[in-house]
């Protein structure tokens, strides 16, 4: 069971390695995401940053692809893998202002 | 274990593990189309404080109103919208027109807690402003209009406030003859409709706009123009109570939605968006101008004045799991909180009279 545990780690890990390599980056300074809109493939991943002074709440209503970070405290970062192709809206649930759409392609 | 399937047995443990490990370790960790990873701190680079001047900078009023593209400004429009918003013939009664309850007398308010609806009954919430609606971003107390053509057709219809179905209300208007000339020439290819009727009283609410106030002198340069209490409130506005990071900008909102811990039931934003922790009672930040004009505050109207507004900011409201994380204890001193009060009086214009307009018969 030890080394069940240690292969499911190694698994972990290497998913947040992977994702850490090449991810494109989000910024959120200034109540805005830094990409109106990005392209990535499917199984990359975009790392949401709160570089701003105050929480923001990241996610996306979008059929088939919602998730939801929950309230991001600024100094945090966080990935976010998209595994299927299709446009999503990614939104700020705490301000309107910010929105933006990812384009994931095969 | 029968050592028959032992990769298969192991597999499974592999995958119960994980998941396991996932729940605990990585709560946000989902199997969809999507998933999250760990959130981990980084390093950001330690900000300066920024100077007066440059915080001054951020609250210039803008030079000219936004209009839409969909709905471009003419002055035919407004004369329309404007008799539109002043007519109690909007509502099934006749009693009520947009103005009943965002009156020029009242900072644009109806200066009541909540508004009172058709019957005379009282709504849930406090008639918000439409002051400076031309800059909103969306609607309503909890968002759920997009945009200011929806917004004006959304308490017209609303059962509970002027009750007035749509189709009723263009054959009235219809039957009162001076309307129609009025709609051809603002509308010359659309016509007399529901849609029109929306972007007439859209348009007329977008030339609302808060005037010059004491505050936009004294960030244009007249350092007479507000007292010292008012300058050191301006300070901790946007330093020690934190108040800048919602009431931003030069209309002071960035339309931003966050539970303040008012003790109330209504869940606002939260019943669009039901899965949002921090959505479940947010409420939609307001604009702070005109404010001295606008009391009583908050969306229920249940604080009378903005010393008891900035004493709930200063207590931190009610701790739960959705109140927003800016919302904590602020240890404001005595002084601390009569400059803030100084500092929000200055955001008061002296509003120019708005004239009712004569309506058509």
């Amino acid at each position: 069971m030890h080394k069940t545990i240690m292969f499911a780690l190694v698994i972990l890990c290497g998913l947040s390695a992977g994702a850490l390599a090449a991810n494109q980056m989000i910024h959120q300074k200034g109540r805005v995401f830094s990409s109106e809109s990005v392209s990535i493939k499917k199984g990359d991943a975009l790392t949401f940053i709160n570089d701003d002074s105050i929480p923001h709440n990241i996610m996306s209503g979008t059929k088939g692809s919602e998730f939801n970070l929950g309230s991001q405290a600024p100094g945090m970062s966080t990935d976010v893998t998209f595994k299927e192709t299709g446009d999503i809206q990614v939104i700020c649930a705490i301000h309107p202002r910010m929105k933006m759409m990812v384009k994931v392609t095969d | 274990m029968t050592g028959r399937f032992p990769r298969r047995s192991t597999m499974f443990a592999t995958v119960v593990a994980a998941a396991t490990l996932g729940a605990i370790g990585f709560a946000g960790i989902s199997f969809g189309a999507v998933i999250v990873g760990e959130t981990r701190r980084i390093d950001l680079s330690p900000k300066a404080t920024p100077g007066m001047d440059a915080m001054k900078a951020q609250y210039r009023r803008p030079a000219t109103i936004p209009f839409p593209k969909e709905n471009p400004y003419t002055p035919e429009k407004v004369a329309l919208g404007k008799k539109l918003y002043f007519d109690t013939r909007l509502s099934v009664t006749s009693a009520q027109s947009c103005a009943s309850c965002h009156s020029p007398g009242f900072g644009w308010g109806d200066g009541l807690a909540v508004g009172v609806g058709h019957g005379m009954a009282k709504l849930g919430r406090h008639s918000p402003t439409i002051v400076n609606a031309a800059w909103g971003e969306i609607f309503m107390w909890d968002g759920r209009l997009a945009t200011l053509e929806e917004q004006a057709l959304g308490p017209i219809q609303a059962a509970g406030e002027m009750n007035m179905p749509l189709e009723q209300l263009m054959a009235r208007l219809a039957s009162i003859g001076e309307y129609k000339p009025l709609f051809a020439t603002a509308f010359p290819d659309e016509g007399m409709n529901s849609k029109t009727l929306a972007k007439a009283i859209a348009t007329y609410e977008r030339t609302v706009v808060s005037e010059r106030a004491p505050f936009d002198a004294w960030i244009e340069g007249n350092e007479k123009a507000i007292s010292g209490e008012a300058k050191r409130g301006f300070a901790v506005f946007n330093g020690k109570a934190l108040c800048s990071s919602c009431h931003e900008g030069w209309n002071f909102t960035n339309d931003g939605f966050q539970d303040i811990g008012l003790p109330s039931k209504d869940v606002g934003r939260g019943e669009f968006m039901p899965g949002v922790i921090k959505m479940q009672h947010a409420f939609k930040t307001p604009g702070l101008r005109e404010i001295a004009r606008r009391s009583p505050y908050m969306h229920d109207g249940s604080l009378a004045t903005l010393e008891a507004v900035v004493d709930h900011y200063d207590h931190g409201g009610v701790d739960r799991p959705s109140r927003s994380d800016l919302m904590k204890p602020l240890g404001l001193t005595t002084q601390e909180k009569s400059d803030l009060v100084a500092f929000m009086q200055t955001l008061t214009s002296n509003l120019s009279p708005t004239a009712v307009p004569v309506l058509p018969r």
